[in-house]
């Protein structure tokens, strides 16, 4: 019955998506949205609107009406009586009822597991404050009784999901684009180096919107109930980032059969199937990354730029080791060839720093150039739930926990600080 | 969701992507934990991609419930008789596993509904395994008889080293379930939750459900059990099982009900903390409004010129640094 002898849950919310699952394991058991559907039609009704059963039954039960996941995305669709809520935001979880009912989901109904049994393994971007682990730590010790706890960094997780027996380096940058956030995170050793954090406004649901904007413009036959999550899977489908925009239009233009798809849907409210093309929106999407001015005048700083002042605001004794080892996580890198083209972008900005520096010195001293290497992996969708799971797997994690005796003994203030431990050394 | 559902999800949503994907071929190897210490492994290889391999791992028994050959009595007749041709037993089972089950997915029914309903029933494999000495009993209540060469009083395993017992006769069945739990406050909850579960059977709709007891010591019917079995530190839950309550379809639903109600427990006691917990934060929320409007106003008389025009110089000054 001990549970160390079992493997560690690993969940992994965020803005967008939660990954949850079991260490141990290559992907986790289920990617699914953050969100709540809530029955919160009991409060406002009156005797006489609604049967006595109905009511009897809302009253009673009500507080176990509710769906998470894809579940809450059909049901709120289908009927008036739930609400959709998203308890996570920016990275910052903002409603933590919704967050417990959430997590009671997933811990019963979607993995199945007695949380008594296993060790559990949460996650939490940077700068979170210090009272966002206390509920989190009070949520798992008071309701659920986990025997312990571990809540990493996502950042550092995404580091860890690179490691391998050979070499471990938990020194690098990483650029989450998710959902709601992208974030530019420089770590070294394993600690985050919280001053240098950068963050755009931009992310994969602006990418969407974007798409959605151009589609609509264009005169698209998209049902508009349904066009967001048309586009949606338009841009995970179909998008791909091109090298350079004017090259790519001429190339859209000289072989239209070659680049123009189709993109065919079914509308959910009358199952009448749709066709629409899908064009110069499968490079623009993601360009709004690298020229974010094309969808919005209030930010203009390009991703690669971003990258780069990240890295000449950390301290000067790591900056080449972050050049070298720049992680890309979240779903919004996904696209083909986003890799390839960061690299080459930030690889521009860096050689001419190096030869505006040489030129300075009248081409005497010849500075050392600055490699750059964006790293990329099949599973960077969810390349934090697996760091997670690397991790977990180790057998040192259980002791860098925080254990129930020690929430029982100390109070929730125990799960402000967690130990960012290598244990892959 | 009120009770927990029988097949696992997991396993279910492995399975129909595996169908619909039947000729690309990939690799796959998880593994995963369910509630009362029941391990899954499933593993299909790249060379055969309709073979899909699957092995369950059962709670330890304790000393009084008996396992042939590692599997409770009546599973591999259950097994044989839920799945049919699909389902190729291995012997031996994977190493650390009770049980290793070959399937072949392209024997499935060509039709959907039976599909669908064949591959829910491979995802609720736990069931079919574990409540299989549960359910030739209940068969037996269902014809009103007593399964030959059983004893008077049955212990099953639910949960590792633990059991729960079971009285058959030939009119009802008697099963009794002595609840244990860790953490002393889920023992405060559970005793009242239990307590109220005996209470709300006397109210006018349930008349058909089984009757409940629930008392701190252990019944009459457990004399002879070992004191081992027979400590609860939240009290013995008795219910009676009439022949009505195992007609027909309602025999699986009431297989995995009664074989799973400490989860079912369990996870109502965690539900009941949760919601506390939502109630007390609505409190606290409720008493620092009270606070803040407790405040003295400082804040509204210094609304001069300067100020605000400070004010508007810093609103810039923010949005200039957060577009850096």
């Amino acid at each position: 019955m001990d549970p160390t002898s079992r493997p560690t849950v690993v969940i992994d919310n965020g803005t967008g998506y939660s990954k949850m699952g079991f260490a141990g394991n290559v992907e986790p058991c289920f990617i699914q949205p953050t969100v709540v559907a809530l029955n919160d039609s009991y409060l406002n009704q009156t005797r006489a609107s609604s049967n006595m059963a109905n009511q009897y039954s809302a009253g009673v039960m009500a507080d176990l009406d509710f769906f998470i996941g894809d579940d809450a995305l059909l049901r709120s669709r289908a009927s008036n009586t739930y609400t959709l809520s998203h308890p996570i935001n920016h990275g910052q979880v903002e409603d933590w009822d919704a967050m417990e009912r959430y997590w009671q989901h997933c811990i019963f109904a979607y993995l199945r597991c007695d949380p008594e049994d296993h060790y559990f393994l949460l996650t939490e971007s940077p700068l979170t404050a210090p009272e966002n682990r206390e509920y989190m730590g009070e949520i798992m010790f008071e309701t659920f009784n986990v025997p312990g706890l571990y809540i990493g960094v996502n950042s550092v997780l995404a580091l860890a999901a690179g490691c391998s027996t050979s070499k471990c380096d938990l020194t690098g940058v990483v650029v989450d684009v998710g959902e709601g956030a992208t974030r530019v995170v420089p770590v070294a050793e394993g600690y985050v180096i919280g001053s240098c954090i950068k963050s755009i406004p931009i992310a994969g649901k602006d990418v969407t919107l974007f798409i959605q904007e151009l589609m609509r413009e264009r005169g698209e036959k998209m049902p508009p109930e349904d066009s967001f999550e048309a586009a949606r899977k338009v841009k995970e489908m179909y998008c791909y980032t091109s090298s350079d925009i004017v090259k790519e239009f001429t190339k859209h233009d000289k072989e239209p059969a070659k680049y123009i798809k189709q993109w065919r849907g079914i509308r959910l409210k009358t199952g009448a199937p749709y066709t629409c093309d899908v064009g110069y929106e499968r490079f623009l999407g993601p360009e709004v990354l690298f020229s974010p001015e094309i969808y919005t005048s209030d930010y203009i700083t390009p991703l690669p730029a971003l990258v780069d002042k990240c890295i000449q605001s950390a301290p000067i004794d790591t900056r080449r080791a972050l050049y070298k080892n720049i992680v890309l996580s979240g779903g919004s890198t996904m696209f083909k060839d986003f890799h390839r083209r960061l690299q080459r972008d930030v690889k521009k900005i860096v050689d001419a720093r190096v030869q505006a520096a040489t030129a300075l010195h009248g081409g005497d001293i010849k500075a050392k150039p600055v490699e750059v290497n964006v790293v990329s992996h099949p599973i960077q969708r969810f390349a934090v739930w697996f760091g997670g799971s690397v991790l977990a797997s180790t057998p040192e994690f259980f002791a860098a926990c925080h254990t129930k005796a020690e929430y029982e003994e100390h109070g929730a203030s125990i799960c402000r600080v967690n130990p960012v431990f290598k244990g892959m050394f | 969701m009120i009770l927990l559902q029988s097949h696992s999800r997991f396993l279910l949503q492995t399975l129909l992507n595996r169908v619909q994907n039947l000729e690309k071929a990939i690799e796959l190897d998880h593994h995963w934990v369910e509630f009362d210490d029941v391990r899954y492994h499933v593993q299909v290889s790249v060379k055969n991609p309709h073979i899909l391999q699957l092995s369950l791992s059962l709670p330890t028994p304790p000393l009084e419930t008996v396992f042939v050959g590692g599997l409770p009595f009546g599973a591999i007749e259950a097994i044989k008789a839920a799945y049919g041709v699909i389902v190729q037993i291995l012997d031996p089972p994977r190493d650390g596993f009770n049980l290793t089950l070959k399937l072949n997915l392209s024997k499935l029914p060509q039709d959907e509904e039976n599909r669908h309903t064949l591959l829910v029933k491979i995802a609720s494999v736990r069931e079919v395994v574990l409540g299989a000495p549960l359910r030739v009993i209940l068969k037996h209540l269902a014809s009103r008889t007593v399964a030959p060469d059983i004893n008077q009083f049955v212990a099953l395993v639910h949960r590792p080293n633990e059991s729960f017992f079971l009285v058959p006769q030939a009119e009802k069945v008697t099963v009794v379930f002595p609840m244990r739990f860790k953490d002393s406050i889920d023992i405060v909850l559970a005793t009242s939750f239990l307590q109220e579960f005996m209470e709300s059977r006397r109210t006018a709709g349930l008349s058909n459900a089984p009757p409940c007891l629930w008392s701190q010591s252990p019944p009459l019917e457990l004399k002879g059990a070992t004191d081992d079995a027979l400590s609860a530190n939240a009290g013995f839950v008795t219910f009676v099982i009439f022949p009505r309550h195992v007609e027909g379809k309602k025999l699986d639903r009431t297989v995995w009900n009664l074989s799973t109600f400490h989860a079912y427990v369990n996870y109502h006691v965690k539900c009941s903390e949760g919601f506390m917990h939502s109630r007390m934060r609505r409190r606290v929320e409720s008493l620092i409004q009270a606070l803040n409007c407790a405040k003295p106003d400082q804040e509204k008389t210094k609304k001069t010129s300067q100020t605000r025009s400070l004010k508007r110089l810093s609103l810039k000054d923010s949005r200039t640094n957060s577009s850096s």
